[in-house]
């Protein structure tokens, strides 16, 4: 089954990422690629993250494909105009990756090329409007395409925003232009993902994956607190670090992982998860072990 | 009105070092009120040119400097003054020093300030961007205030994830575009038009260099 079919049947499904690295050197990429084949259901493949220079998503989502991993596109607004975005799509589709992810991008100024001239001709919610013109033979500038695409289109929300409201309204336009599922943002308090968060969320017919980002130290969490805007690590998590020690904290990171997903899916808060491990993507198999997952 | 600020002093006389008799023209509309073109600049850059040696044959402030027939016409009488120098100096905006280049087709013109952004004064010599030009005005979708413009990302329908208490994670020092404009659509009513989904914009209308012609056809080609 695909991933469409997964998380349409509704299946818990989880994802991973696969960051494509600086350069053309893969070797530790195709070490991750093996370890996440058969255990998770898809894995997006990110698209300069960060706005770092790396290897493009288009084509680590090939390899990912021929070794066996089920990609899924992660697309930006940031460094290609209609025209590339557009160009891009029709080679994803006939290289046989149907599922989009579809993002604005982090802006030029967080990445590594600080001079680039950031691109936003169009942007999220107009992107998704473009992949569903595709997918209905159409162009953005109305032309007949010779052939249409498939995508299953996806885009991302973040569900510790502040303020949430302006931002919900977003999520319901998204919803509008064709999304079909969600992953979220991190998220890490849960009982308030799901009080607060889910009630907003449900009010649509999509999917939703909860973002989960693997704390690996006390310094991870205070970092991702005060320079991370969207992302909240609450005190308790924090606390919980601090008494593993240095040694132990990783471990009990990803535990802290598996014990959010485990809820997650035990009280059926959400329809998956998308995890992010940041460069530790061979634990992720370990972390949904520990959930009960695999 | 057009933000300029100076050039880097020491930059703009390494620049200028070619030649040593200079004409210099202010403007007294937006360079005056940015304090890099009016009167006082125009005798700061005067007394800086001499004590590095050089001459400065008149200094002459514009009426409005990017008006090109205008200032010729002002210029005429100042023929010695700018017939001694070797090269003019427009201490206003890109517009304007290009009139100067179009006044003066025989003699090298050199700007004195950089164009920065058409900008409101919010307090004495203090400006902010507000609006980019874009050719086709979208804020009677946004509350009255432009995306394109204060949104980094120039978003048109929402904010990104990267919102912070409300402030942008670009800058942390400017609020989110888009919480201000769900903040005014909210008081005045009309949160409404936040849920339509405003279309990809026609960059077509922003195509450089653009020219336009107000008046009627008629007059234009009579006067011809």
């Amino acid at each position: 089954m695909t991933f469409r079919e997964k998380i349409e049947s509704g299946k818990f499904v989880v994802t991973a990422e696969i960051g494509p690295p600086k350069g053309t050197d893969i070797k530790e990429m195709l070490h991750h690629i093996e370890a996440l084949k058969g255990k998770i259901d898809a894995a997006n493949v990110t698209d300069n993250q960060s706005a770092v220079m790396r290897i493009s998503s288009l084509a680590v989502c090939q390899v990912a494909r021929e070794h066996g991993l089920e990609p899924i596109l992660q697309m930006t607004c940031r460094d290609r105009n209609r025209i590339g975005l557009q160009a891009d799509l029709l080679g994803a589709s006939v290289l046989g990756i149907d599922t989009v992810l579809c993002m604005t991008g982090d802006h030029v100024s967080a990445g590594d090329h600080k001079d680039a001239k950031p691109v936003y001709d169009i942007e999220s919610v107009q992107l998704l409007q473009v992949v569903d013109g595709l997918n209905n033979g159409k162009d953005m500038a109305g032309n007949a395409l010779q052939g249409c695409t498939n995508f299953f289109m996806g885009a991302v929300v973040t569900p510790e925003a502040n303020p949430l409201k302006p931002q919900m309204m977003k999520f319901g336009k998204k919803v509008a232009a064709g999304a079909k599922f969600f992953q979220t943002q991190a998220i890490y308090d849960i009982d308030k993902f799901r009080d607060v968060f889910m009630p907003e969320a449900r009010k649509y017919p999509v999917k939703i994956m909860a973002g989960i980002v693997v704390l690996k130290s006390v310094g991870m969490a205070k970092f991702l607190n005060n320079f991370v805007p969207g992302i909240t690590v609450p005190e308790d998590l924090i606390e919980e670090l601090k008494a593993a020690g240095k040694e132990k904290a990783l471990d009990t990171g990803l535990s802290i992982a598996a014990r959010h997903i485990k809820r997650l899916h035990d009280e059926k808060i959400c329809d998956g998860v998308h995890i992010m491990a940041i460069g530790m993507e061979d634990k992720v198999p370990l972390i949904m072990e520990r959930a009960g997952l695999l | 009105m057009i933000i300029t600020s100076k050039k880097d002093r020491d930059k703009l006389l390494e620049t200028l070092n070619d030649y040593d008799s200079f004409f210099l023209v202010g403007c007294s509309e937006c360079a005056t009120l940015c304090g890099t073109g009016g009167e006082p600049e125009l005798a700061e850059l005067k007394e800086l040119l001499e004590q590095s040696g050089k001459k400065v044959t008149g200094t002459f402030r514009a009426k409005t400097g990017c008006q090109v027939l205008g200032t010729k016409t002002e210029l005429k009488p100042m023929n010695v003054e700018t017939g001694g120098a070797q090269a003019i100096i427009v201490m206003s905006c890109g517009a304007g020093t290009q009139a100067m280049v179009e006044a003066f087709p025989d003699k090298p013109v050199y700007p004195s300030n950089d164009s920065m952004f058409l900008g409101n004064m919010t307090r004495y010599q203090m400006f902010d961007e507000r609006c980019s030009l874009c050719g086709e005005c979208i804020i009677d979708q946004t509350g009255g205030i432009c995306p394109v413009t204060a949104c980094p990302k120039g978003l048109l329908n929402g904010p990104c994830g990267g919102t912070s208490n409300g402030n942008c994670e670009i800058s942390p020092d400017i609020k989110c575009a888009w919480v201000r404009i769900y903040d005014r659509l909210e008081k005045i009513d009309r949160l409404e038009d936040m849920s339509k989904i405003i279309k990809p914009k026609n960059w077509s209308k922003s195509q450089k260099p653009r020219v336009l012609s107000a008046r009627p056809q008629k007059e234009v080609k009579e006067k011809k």
